[in-house]
C-alpha cells in the first residue's frame, strides 16, 4: 500500500512541485494520473521510489517511510518498484536480453556485473519476461533496431524481471502512435490482472486513461482536484482538471510553452 | 519451464570461439609489445636532469618571451602562424582536384582507389624528409616550410573533402535539373554551395593541426619556431624552450577557441 | 544587433503590399579582406615565391627520384627490426596513453563529475598536454630515461592520453542518461549503473577511436627517431644523412606497406564497432 500524508514538494527555486497530497493505493490497483504538463503528475510518481524527495509530510509504502531510507536500503526498497520511462530509456547499443538482463544486476556479485557474465537460469528468466510482453523472438537483436512500441515492450519486461509490487510509469504512451499505444496500454492491464501489481501511470490522453485505469486521479498546480473510480469522470471533471483546456471529446489543448 | 522460452535459448548467438581469438591475439599482442621497451638509461641520475627540466621549463625565460623584435618568441610565433596559414591554403588548393579524383561517386572504381593510394602514399612520407626535399628547391627557412607545411595537408585535406563530395545531397541537383539548369549552373547553384562550409571548415581545422605540428619543421630548419626549440633543449637551456612552449600553448589555445568557434558557425549556418 | 550592422545597414526590401523584410549586410566582403591581408602578411614573412617554385620544382623530384628509381631491396633486412620496434612502441604507448585517460575523461564529464570546477581543470589539463609537441615530450624523454623505444612509447602515451582523454569525455557527454536513470530506478549504486548502463554506448566509439588513434600513432612514430626515441625514424635519419637514398626509399615502401596493412586491419574492425 502507497499511502502520502499531507506531502508537499518544493524545489530549490521555490516553486512547489506538490502541496498537501493525501492518498492511499491499495495493492493491485490500477491508477491513472491525469493532468495538464507541470501539473506536478511526475513528480507525484516519482517521489514513490524517490527519484525526487518530499520536503514535507509523510510518505510510505508497505509502512516503509520512504524518507527515511538512504544508501543501500534505499537501493534494496527500489528493487521492489519498477519504472517505466517515456523514452524507454535503453541501452540502445545492446540486445534485447542484455537490457532485460540489467534488471538482474544489483543483485549479483560485482565481478559478474563487471564483466556482463549472466548464469543460464538469469537468461531464461529474462527470456520469459520477453515472452510475457510478446517479444521472445526479438529477444537477441539490438534494441535500436526495434519500433517504439517494442522497445517499450523490452523496457516493460525489464521491469518484470525485477520482479516489483509497483509499477511507475512516466508518460509511457507519449512517444507512441495510437495503436501502439492502445497495445501497450493491454500489456499493462494484463500484467496488473495476472499478477496483482500494482500500477501508477501518468498518462496524456484521457480517453486511454479512462478505457484502461480503474481508478483515475487528477492533479492541477500540484494539488488533488479530482480522485475516484474511472467510470465516474464526467465532462466537468475534466474541464476543473485541465482548468478548461478541454473539449468534449477529451482531448487537451496544451498551453503553449 | 516453457518449451518455447528453451527453444529461444538454444538459439542464442554464440560467438565465444571469435571473442576468445580476438582477446588472446590482442593480448599476445599486447605482451609482444612490452618486449621493445629498451632504453640506454641517462648519463647521470635521470631524476637529477627530470627536475631540471620541470624547473627551467616552469621558469620561462621572461625576456625572451616579451622580446618583440625578431629574434624573441612573439616574432617566432607571427612567423609560424604564417607558414601554417599559407602552408594550409597551398594544401587546400592542391586538395581540390585530388577529392575530386578519389571520390567514388565521381569516377571509376580503379582511379579512386589509386587515387588513394596515393593520397596514402603522400602521407606516409615523415614530413621531415619532404622538409629536406623542399630545403633543395628554396633553401633553409620560413618557404621550404610552408611548402612542407601544404604537402603534409594534402592527406588529411583531401580525405575530408572527398568524404564532403560523397555525402553531396543530390537530390537537389536532381530539382535544378528539372527547373531546366545547364552543368555549370548545377554546379554553381547545386553543388558548390554544398561543398563550400565543408571546404571551408576542414581547412580551419587543419589550419589548427598545422600550427601544432610546426615543431618538427624546426628539425630540417624550414623556420618558424622549432629550430630555435630544440636548439634550446639540446643545449640544456630549458628556461628558453620554457619561454617558447609557453607561447606555443597559449596561441594554439586562443587559435584553437577560435577556430571551433569558426567552424561551428559554418557548420550551423 | 551587433556593430557590424549599425555601420552596414540592412539591406530593407519592401512588398507592393507594403509588408518588408530586412536582409543583413553580408559579411562576405570582411571576410575576405581578413584572409587577403593574412596572405600578404604571409608572404610577405615567408618569402613565399612563385618564380622561384616555378624554375626550381624540378630539384624537389630529384630526391624523389633517386629514392624510388630503384630503392635497395637489399637494406630490407636492416629494415625488419626496427619497424617492428615503431609498431610496438605504438602499440604499447597507445594503449597506456588510452587506458589512463579514462578515469580523466570521466571526471571532465559534466554528467558524471558533479564538480564544475573539477570538470574544467581536468578539460584545462587535457587542452595543455595536447599543445605540447610530441617531438618536445620524446627529447625530454630521451634525456630522463636515455636513447631507445622507451622514449617513444612515452611520449606516444603522452600523446595518446590526451587525444583519447578529450574524445572520451565529449563521447561521454552525449551518452543518453535515460539508461542511467532506469538503472538508478531499478535500485543499482551509480558506479553499477555508469558500468551498465553508460559503458555499452561509448566503448565501440573508444575503441574504435583507439584504433585510429593507433593508426596515426604507427606514421607519427616515424619522425620520433629523428630524436632518437627508437623505431624506423633512428636508420631513416642516419640513411637521409649519408644520402644513401635508395635505402631511404626502401625505408619508405616498407613503412607505406605496414601502414597500409594496419589501416586495412584497423578500418576493418572500426566499420564493425560503429
Amino acid at each position: 500500500m502507497i499511502k502520502f500524508e499531507d506531502v508537499g514538494k518544493k524545489y530549490p527555486n521555490g516553486f512547489e512541485g506538490l502541496k498537501h497530497v493525501n492518498l492511499e493505493i491499495e495493492q493491485g490497483e490500477f491508477v491513472a494520473i491525469i493532468g495538464l504538463s507541470g501539473a506536478g503528475k511526475s513528480t507525484l510518481i516519482r517521489t514513490i521510489n524517490r527519484m525526487h524527495d518530499v520536503t514535507t509530510g509523510k510518505l510510505t509504502v508497505d509502512d516503509v517511510d520512504v524518507m527515511s531510507l538512504s544508501g543501500k536500503q534505499l537501493r534494496r526498497f527500489r528493487r521492489k518498484i519498477g519504472m517505466i520511462f517515456q523514452s524507454f530509456n535503453l541501452i540502445t547499443r545492446t540486445t534485447v536480453i542484455k537490457n532485460v538482463l540489467t534488471a538482474l544486476v544489483p543483485d549479483m556479485p560485482w565481478y559478474r556485473s563487471v564483466f556482463g557474465i549472466y548464469t543460464k537460469e538469469e537468461k531464461l528468466q529474462a527470456l520469459e519476461c520477453l515472452d510475457k510482453v510478446g517479444i521472445l523472438d526479438k529477444a537477441f537483436v539490438r534494441a535500436d533496431q526495434l519500433s517504439g512500441g517494442q522497445q517499450q515492450r523490452v523496457a516493460l519486461a525489464r521491469t518484470l524481471a525485477q520482479n516489483p509490487a509497483i509499477i511507475l510509469a512516466d508518460e509511457p504512451v507519449a512517444a507512441l502512435d495510437p495503436v501502439t499505444a492502445n497495445q501497450v496500454m493491454g500489456d499493462f492491464k494484463r500484467i496488473n490482472e495476472d499478477m496483482n501489481i500494482s500500477i501508477l501511470i501518468n498518462i496524456h490522453h484521457v480517453d486511454l486513461a479512462l478505457k484502461y485505469a480503474t481508478r483515475v486521479i487528477g492533479i492541477r498546480a500540484g494539488e488533488i482536484v479530482y480522485d475516484g473510480p474511472s467510470a465516474e469522470v464526467t465532462q466537468e471533471v475534466l474541464t476543473n482538471i485541465y482548468n478548461g483546456r478541454v473539449d468534449a471529446e477529451g482531448n487537451v489543448q496544451e498551453e503553449e510553452e | 519451464m516453457n518449451k518455447r522460452i528453451e527453444e529461444a535459448y538454444e538459439k542464442r548467438p554464440r560467438n565465444w570461439v571469435y571473442n576468445t581469438c580476438i582477446a588472446v591475439i590482442t593480448l599476445a599482442l599486447i605482451l609482444w609489445s612490452c618486449s621493445a621497451v629498451e632504453a640506454t638509461g641517462a648519463a647521470d641520475g635521470s631524476g637529477v636532469i627530470a627536475s631540471n627540466i620541470i624547473k627551467g621549463l616552469l621558469t620561462p625565460d621572461l625576456d625572451f618571451l616579451f622580446d618583440f623584435s625578431t629574434s624573441g618568441v612573439p616574432y617566432l610565433m607571427l612567423e609560424t602562424i604564417c607558414i601554417a596559414f599559407l602552408g594550409t591554403i597551398v594544401g587546400a588548393i592542391i586538395s581540390i582536384p585530388l577529392a575530386f579524383v578519389s571520390a567514388a561517386n565521381l569516377v571509376p572504381k580503379p582511379i579512386a582507389f589509386i587515387g588513394r593510394m596515393l593520397l596514402m602514399a603522400i602521407r606516409t612520407i615523415p614530413a621531415f624528409v619532404y622538409g629536406l626535399m623542399f630545403i633543395r628547391v628554396t633553401g633553409p627557412g620560413a618557404f621550404a616550410g610552408l611548402l612542407t607545411m601544404g604537402v603534409c595537408s594534402i592527406g588529411m585535406i583531401t580525405k575530408m573533402y572527398t568524404e564532403a563530395i560523397e555525402d553531396l545531397d543530390v537530390s537537389v541537383i536532381e530539382s535544378l535539373d528539372a527547373a531546366g539548369c545547364n552543368t555549370w549552373q548545377k554546379i554553381f547553384y547545386g553543388i558548390l554551395p554544398q561543398l563550400m562550409p565543408n571546404f571551408a571548415s576542414t581547412a580551419i581545422y587543419r589550419f589548427d593541426i598545422n600550427l601544432r605540428d610546426a615543431t618538427i619543421l624546426g628539425l630540417v630548419g624550414a623556420g618558424g619556431f622549432g629550430a630555435p626549440l630544440i636548439f634550446a633543449m639540446n643545449a640544456y637551456r630549458w628556461n628558453e624552450a620554457g619561454a617558447i612552449l609557453v607561447g606555443l600553448i597559449v596561441l594554439i589555445l586562443i587559435i584553437e577557441y577560435i577556430s571551433t568557434r569558426i567552424r561551428t558557425k559554418l557548420t550551423r549556418g | 544587433m551587433s556593430i557590424y550592422d549599425k555601420i552596414f545597414k540592412p539591406h530593407v526590401y519592401t512588398l507592393p503590399n507594403g509588408k518588408s523584410v530586412e536582409k543583413k549586410a553580408s559579411r562576405g566582403p570582411v571576410y575576405a579582406i581578413i584572409i587577403l591581408a593574412m596572405c600578404y602578411l604571409s608572404v610577405q614573412i615567408t618569402g613565399f615565391d612563385m618564380a622561384v617554385l616555378a624554375q626550381r620544382m624540378g630539384e624537389f623530384f630529384v630526391i624523389l627520384g633517386d629514392m624510388f628509381r630503384a630503392p635497395k631491396f637489399e637494406f630490407m633486412e636492416n629494415v625488419w627490426g626496427p619497424i617492428f620496434d615503431t609498431i610496438k612502441m605504438s602499440l604499447l604507448g597507445s594503449l597506456i596513453g588510452s587506458l589512463l585517460s579514462v578515469p580523466f575523461a570521466m571526471l571532465a564529464s559534466t554528467n558524471i563529475c558533479p564538480n564544475k570546477i573539477v570538470v574544467s581543470i581536468v578539460r584545462l589539463f587535457f587542452s595543455i598536454v595536447r599543445t605540447i609537441p610530441t617531438i618536445v615530450t620524446a627529447l625530454v624523454a630521451t634525456l630522463i630515461v636515455g636513447f631507445g623505444t622507451l622514449a617513444g612509447t612515452i611520449s606516444i602515451a603522452i600523446f595518446s592520453f590526451a587525444y583519447i582523454g578529450k574524445l572520451t569525455y565529449e563521447e561521454i557527454e552525449t551518452v543518453d542518461m535515460g539508461a542511467f536513470e532506469a538503472m538508478e530506478a531499478m535500485g543499482s549504486s551509480r558506479p553499477m549503473a555508469f558500468i551498465s548502463a553508460v559503458v555499452p554506448q561509448v566503448l565501440p566509439f573508444f575503441l574504435s577511436n583507439c584504433l585510429f588513434n593507433f593508426e596515426g600513432n604507427v606514421r607519427y612514430a616515424a619522425v620520433l627517431g629523428y630524436v632518437g626515441a627508437g623505431g624506423i625514424g633512428i636508420i631513416l635519419n642516419e640513411r637521409i644523412g649519408w644520402r644513401d637514398y635508395p635505402s631511404v626509399g626502401m625505408i619508405l615502401i616498407a613503412l607505406f606497406v605496414t601502414v597500409f596493412i594496419i589501416e586495412s586491419i584497423s578500418r576493418y574492425f572500426r566499420k564493425k564497432l560503429v
